[in-house]
């Protein structure tokens, strides 16, 4: 029973088996056939190129070369590294300074106030609602229809208007508007 | 001068075609008395697309020869110095950053000479007016600054990582031991030793301050026809390894690289952590070297005192039968950086059970206050016996384990089918 098997590893076959290059295939003529067909011909058999980069990206002998142009010297890629991260830095205290000065300066200007006028002071102080909206304005969303009803009801100071359309990858189905007048708020 | 650093594990190919001025390359560029790396890349550059310019330009920094752009060779030549890794033109990016550190260096140097002048009024006041607090905090601040006008200039960075640091300024003091510390030497030392369990067992806490590095012989050559034949070179040590007990024969080369300016006392010591002990069926310390009041700064590149004034240097002789020894080896700072300290030397039979912790606190070491470290590990072999025999005048004692009762004594006497 396992005597033909035993028979079949003690024989010593060749490595190479007459020829037979079944990974990889040479050039197809394609002609007028299903490009498809030849796509997946290309990807499940590719061409056995040496020295070439591998399908999936697994072997990769040009990366030494490829960095090399991109970076060509280490000491003037770290050079330049800090001069970025320097400017950045320059960048961000400039910013914090100037709203760190309009702080101080609302600050000092706030104290003014509570020293002039205290009434006042505290009516500044008051925490407002945007979203609260006043009898008049009340009256007036009564009165107003469609999108100028729209205009008013969306757009609160200090939130993002509801109007704000999400950018898209694709263009609209309609096309671009190029006489778009926007609806401005009255009030 | 800084020592010799070890190199790196990892070299890539790629390193060997970047990189800056070597030692052929900065002769080079003084035969063509051009600061660029080499003529022809200055003049392709100015004209052609920068791929080609890139690849002339990798052609010409290679034809130097070795690379140094991670700058680990030390400094053999005086006449060496920073030039541009890249030609103007070739990298505008480059160009354009080199302009900026050197404008923004300029600021701060300026803002610096400000404030050393301040500090200078505010000294010359008389005690009652001057305030302590914001003479400090002005003296902060100009250390700050001589650090950040001079930590991005390429130049100093150079310097810094290729033994051409002047341990006079702070900036190669500061670049130095941040390269130490955050360049994975400092990392390094410290997993062995954590590893290796020498913080628990022999002190409770390690913060090493300074760089630490040994040199023994290196290890005897395979051929046995060449051991009495070639001369063994001094081999850097790195922290953890196995060494064999003929490269220790004979003291360690000490380099140091302290990073404070005044000149400060030390301590060395070398200490064995694992001689084995039958009384108490463990382990006990064995101390081999012990060597204080050694004055160290940022200066002092290795001991300026002789070593063997104190308690000797005996060889590490890790014994037959027992697993590997570890061997530590400390420069502690004394307790007053000035004063020296008289510790009576070991004899023979006081080196064996030597109680880091106790001598501690006797003289007032602490592992805290920072220090130099580095330990290595050793077995058996038969360069011990000789030791045992020539160095130590002993007899060599052997190890093992004490045979086991055999359980199944009686039950083999006995028959086992009637």
């Amino acid at each position: 029973m396992s005597s033909p098997l035993l028979a079949l590893g003690k024989q010593k076959l060749s490595l190479r088996v007459a020829q037979t290059s079944v990974r990889y295939a040479g050039r197809q003529e394609s002609g007028g056939g299903d490009p498809r067909n030849d796509i997946i011909r290309r990807a499940l058999y590719p061409s056995n190129i040496r020295n070439r980069p591998s399908p999936v990206g697994t072997w990769r002998p040009d990366v030494g070369r490829r960095l090399q142009r991109a970076i060509p010297s280490a000491q003037a890629h770290e050079t330049i590294e800090r001069a970025w991260l320097l400017h950045q830095r320059h960048v961000r205290r400039s910013r914090s300074a100037e709203l760190q000065r309009k702080f101080e300066s609302v600050r000092g200007a706030m104290e003014t106030l509570r020293e002039v006028a205290p009434e006042l002071y505290v009516e500044a102080n008051k925490d407002e609602d945007p979203r609260a909206r006043s009898a008049a304005e009340m009256e007036l969303l009564k009165k107003l229809k469609g999108p100028e009803k729209k205009a008013v009801e969306a757009r609160i100071r200090g939130l993002f208007p509801r109007e704000l359309r999400i950018p898209t990858d694709t263009p609209p189905k309609n096309g671009w508007v190029y006489d778009f007048t926007p609806v401005t708020r009255i009030s | 001068m800084l020592a010799l650093r070890r190199l790196p594990r990892f070299t890539p190919r790629i390193a060997s075609v970047r990189g800056n001025a070597t030692l052929e390359a900065a002769s080079q560029s003084q035969s063509t008395a051009a600061p660029p790396p080499s003529p022809s890349v200055t003049a392709k550059s100015s004209a052609s697309h920068k791929s080609t310019s890139g690849n002339a330009d990798a052609k010409g920094s290679s034809s130097g020869g070795k690379q140094n752009s991670g700058g680990r060779q030390p400094a053999q030549q005086a006449t060496r110095g920073w030039c541009r890794p890249i030609a103007k033109g070739v990298e505008p990016a480059y160009d354009y950053a080199l302009r900026y550190i050197l404008k923004d260096a300029g600021f701060i140097r300026k803002e610096l000479e400000q404030l050393r002048a301040a500090v200078a009024a505010e000294e010359k006041k008389p005690e009652d007016q001057r305030s302590e607090a914001t003479l400090e905090e002005m003296r902060q601040r100009v250390g700050i600054l001589e650090i950040q006008s001079e930590a991005n200039l390429p130049n100093v960075r150079w310097n810094a990582r290729n033994g051409l640091a002047d341990m006079n300024q702070p900036i190669y003091r500061h670049l130095v031991e941040q390269r130490w510390r955050e360049e994975g030497d400092l990392d390094l030392l410290m997993e062995r030793i954590y590893q290796m369990s020498v913080v628990p067992d022999m002190l409770p806490e390690l913060r090493p301050s300074f760089d630490l590095r040994i040199k023994y012989a290196e290890p005897p050559p395979k051929d046995n026809y060449l051991r009495t034949r070639v001369k063994r070179k001094l081999k850097q040590v790195e922290p953890g390894i196995f060494l064999v007990p003929e490269q220790t024969r004979r003291q360690p080369e000490i380099s140091m690289t302290l990073f404070h300016t005044d000149t400060r006392l030390y301590t060395l010591l070398m200490v064995d952590l694992d001689i084995p002990d039958p009384e108490t069926q463990s382990f006990t310390s064995y101390l081999h070297w012990l060597q204080p009041n050694i004055p160290l700064s940022a200066f002092t590149t290795s001991p300026t005192v002789p070593l063997d004034t104190h308690t000797r240097y005996v060889p590490p002789h890790p014994q037959r039968g027992t697993p590997y020894h570890r061997y530590v080896l400390l420069m502690l700072p004394q307790t007053s950086p000035t004063e020296p300290i008289d510790i009576p030397v070991f004899s023979e039979a006081d080196r064996l059970g030597f109680n880091f912790r106790a001598f501690a606190e006797q003289y007032g070491f602490n592992g805290v206050r920072g220090g130099g470290a580095h330990m290595w590990r050793e077995v058996w072999d038969e360069t011990v016996s000789h030791i045992y025999q020539h160095t130590l005048k002993k007899e060599e004692p052997r190890f093992g384990k004490l045979p086991r009762a055999d359980p199944y004594a009686e039950i083999k006497r006995s028959k086992k089918y009637l």
